[in-house]
């Protein structure tokens, strides 16, 4: 068992990806807000986030939370980030796994949206099997 | 890269106040209490200044910097006129014979200024770069120009000869180039000069009077040759003054339009932006609520929430299915129109071998392949292609999985890719499945396109894939051959312009 912070400010998304997750026997945890999710990994550090990119007042604040989780934090630092995209990761319109870079775009993998539930599963058991996947 | 153009874009403007006032810090709740005022900025602002000073706004620096090289060339120009109207003069019999005096040394010496002088203008010109500098020299060319062309006057027949109106290329010229007030000064300085010609020669009679001719057709000492003389130059300045009027008038109305069609293109340029950002933002919106419906059918489907009766489970299913569709067709509009946008011509073009792509793209329409039973048979040389790797996969995968869906179950797609008889790279798509009927061939290209046997077939599909295609064939200049019959299959041949150093020309 695991604990999973979920990062989105869809909170129909963030429930239904909580109920897959807590199914799978995770503790999870949901922030509707970085700045929310930013305190609360300080009280308790989460062994996996799951962070959307575009906030309602920030356009890129899961970009700013990565960033500040792997540059700002000792305790952060290794902690395996799935970040979600409702931008493509295949075309140029967005990013995908090779712009995973340390400085500007520090996570782990990618999930596009809508998610694949079975990708999700997938994808937390992975990480969670080698937590020192961060870098 | 275009999510930070938004980022940066939405912080300018609040957003929904619905949204804000769901999400305020914790840390702010003392300063959330106060009441704050916020007052949305006028967005026309901008409009006031482009009616006042356009007609006097100078025309930009590089313009004048590279007319100060021009003028330089077409001083060369004058200076070879001079000098063979010199050699002219050394001929005796020629000079008789029209009726002209010996030109002697003049022509030379002014000849030999004006080289000297456009030499060290032309090596300012090279050397200074700065707008200061610029205008210097261009002031003090003209200065020089108009003190070389008086000496000119002076030798050729300042009232004889029509002579005087060569000062009229300078004012025109400064109409075009300058203000108004510039342009008068050159004016003024031209009547000036003229009129200390005038006045040295004929009143004040420091100067011998010169002409070119051998004769003076009246003699310059009776009352009424005067008075002609004088009419002369009043008549000449007044043209100049009326040439200064309109052009510089009408240069002016010119520049103002110019500063005006420059003013709307950076509006143009500006909303074509915005509407590519609006575009992302709104797809953003748009897919957040299909991957929230999504993901509860997929609770519901997954049996997270206990059994459901095969009649639920089905429409649950239908539900999931026009889910993913509408997350795929929003995805194609998005594509499209960011190819038909100027701003992705920035992505990096670089050298790709053309196996590993069709590989790649081939192993991404695999899974759709197999659900239908049909098989990919690729034989593939390995060709360079230049471009953008994204925009070539686009162009691919959407041809792919239209041979793939478009075939019929058990069929087969042959992809091929090989160098033309020029060594171009040719890429072959072909099915052989529903085919598409000659008459209506021109037309799969267009946006939301689709054939009726294509909607029979198969119902998930936007119509924009081959749009998606054109266009990324028109960035690079992809040659696309169509090659079809109904029921039969489809041949699509894609001719890649030879991977030279020429690939520059090739927008």
């Amino acid at each position: 068992m695991a604990y999973v912070l979920i990062v989105d400010d869809d909170d129909d998304f963030a429930h239904t990806a909580a109920m897959v997750l807590r199914q799978e026997g995770h503790d999870v945890q949901i922030e509707l807000d970085t700045g929310d999710a930013s305190q609360s990994m300080q009280s308790k550090r989460p062994d996996l986030v799951v962070l959307d990119v575009m906030f309602p007042e920030d356009a890129s604040a899961g970009f700013e939370l990565a960033r500040s989780m792997r540059h700002k934090s000792e305790n952060l630092r290794d902690v395996p980030i799935i970040m979600l995209t409702a931008i493509n990761t295949k075309f140029p319109l967005g990013f995908g796994a090779k712009d995973i870079d340390n400085d500007w775009l520090p996570v782990t993998d990618f999930l596009e949206k809508p998610v694949d539930f079975d990708l999700l599963r997938q994808k937390v058991a992975e990480l969670l099997g080698k937590p020192k996947a961060a870098d | 890269m275009l999510v930070f153009r938004i980022s940066s874009d939405d912080s300018q403007f609040p957003s929904d106040e619905s949204r804000d006032e769901k999400r305020l810090p914790p840390m702010a709740s003392d300063q959330s209490t106060q009441t704050a005022t916020y007052e949305l900025p006028l967005s026309r602002e901008r409009s006031a200044e482009t009616g006042t000073g356009a007609s006097q706004r100078p025309p930009p620096q590089e313009l004048l910097a590279q007319n100060v090289s021009w003028f330089c060339q077409l001083r060369w120009l004058v200076i070879a006129i001079l000098v063979s109207y010199g050699i002219l003069g050394l001929f005796q019999g020629l000079t008789t014979y029209f009726g002209l005096r010996p030109a002697g040394l003049w022509p030379f010496v002014i000849a030999a200024a004006l080289t000297a002088s456009n030499l060290i203008f032309m090596y300012f010109a090279r050397s200074q770069t700065s707008a200061t500098m610029t205008t210097i020299n261009l002031w003090g060319q003209i200065t020089a120009d108009l003190v070389t062309l008086t000496a000119v006057v002076y030798f050729v027949g300042s009232l004889e000869t029509s002579i005087a109106f060569a000062y009229l290329f300078h004012i025109v010229v400064s109409c075009v180039f300058f203000g108004r007030r510039q342009s008068l000064m050159v004016t003024l300085m031209a009547i000036g000069l003229f009129a200390a010609c005038i006045a040295a020669e004929y009143i004040l009679k420091m100067l011998p009077a010169m002409s070119i001719f051998a004769e003076s057709p009246f003699d310059r000492n009776t009352p009424s040759a005067l008075a002609v003389l004088a009419l002369n130059f009043f008549l000449t300045i007044a043209i100049w003054i009326v040439v200064w009027y309109l052009t510089s008038h009408l240069a002016s109305a010119v520049r103002q339009r110019e500063f005006e069609l420059a003013e709307t293109n950076r509006r143009l340029v500006a909303a074509q932006e915005e509407r590519s950002r609006h575009m992302l933002a709104t797809t953003h919106q748009l897919k957040a609520p299909f991957a929230a419906i999504y993901s509860n059918a997929q609770l519901l489907q997954q049996g997270y929430c206990g059994e459901l009766p095969d009649e639920a489970m089905q429409i649950i299913q239908r539900i999931a299915a026009r889910c993913r569709r509408l997350t795929a067709e929003i995805q194609e509009m998005l594509q499209l129109a960011n190819l038909s946008s100027t701003g992705q011509e920035s992505l990096a073009r670089t050298t790709i071998a053309s196996t590993d792509l069709l590989l790649w793209c081939i192993s991404q329409v695999d899974p759709i392949a197999r659900e239908r039973s049909v098989t990919i048979k690729a034989d593939l040389r390995p060709v360079p292609l230049v471009g953008a790797e994204d925009h070539f996969k686009m162009l691919f995968i959407n041809l792919l999985s239209n041979a793939v869906i478009y075939s019929h179950k058990n069929g087969h797609v042959n992809v091929s890719c090989r160098r033309g008889p020029s060594a171009e790279p040719v890429v072959a798509i072909a099915d052989a499945g529903i085919g598409i009927a000659a008459a209506k061939l021109p037309r799969i290209f267009q946006e939301h396109y689709r054939t009726k046997e294509a909607v029979q077939h198969n119902k998930e599909s936007s119509g924009l894939g081959l749009a998606i295609v054109k266009n990324v064939a028109h960035m690079y200049n992809i040659r696309i051959r169509v090659e079809s019959r109904l029921g039969v299959g489809t041949k699509f041949e894609l001719t890649f312009p030879v991977p030279d150093g020429r690939e520059g020309n090739t927008q």
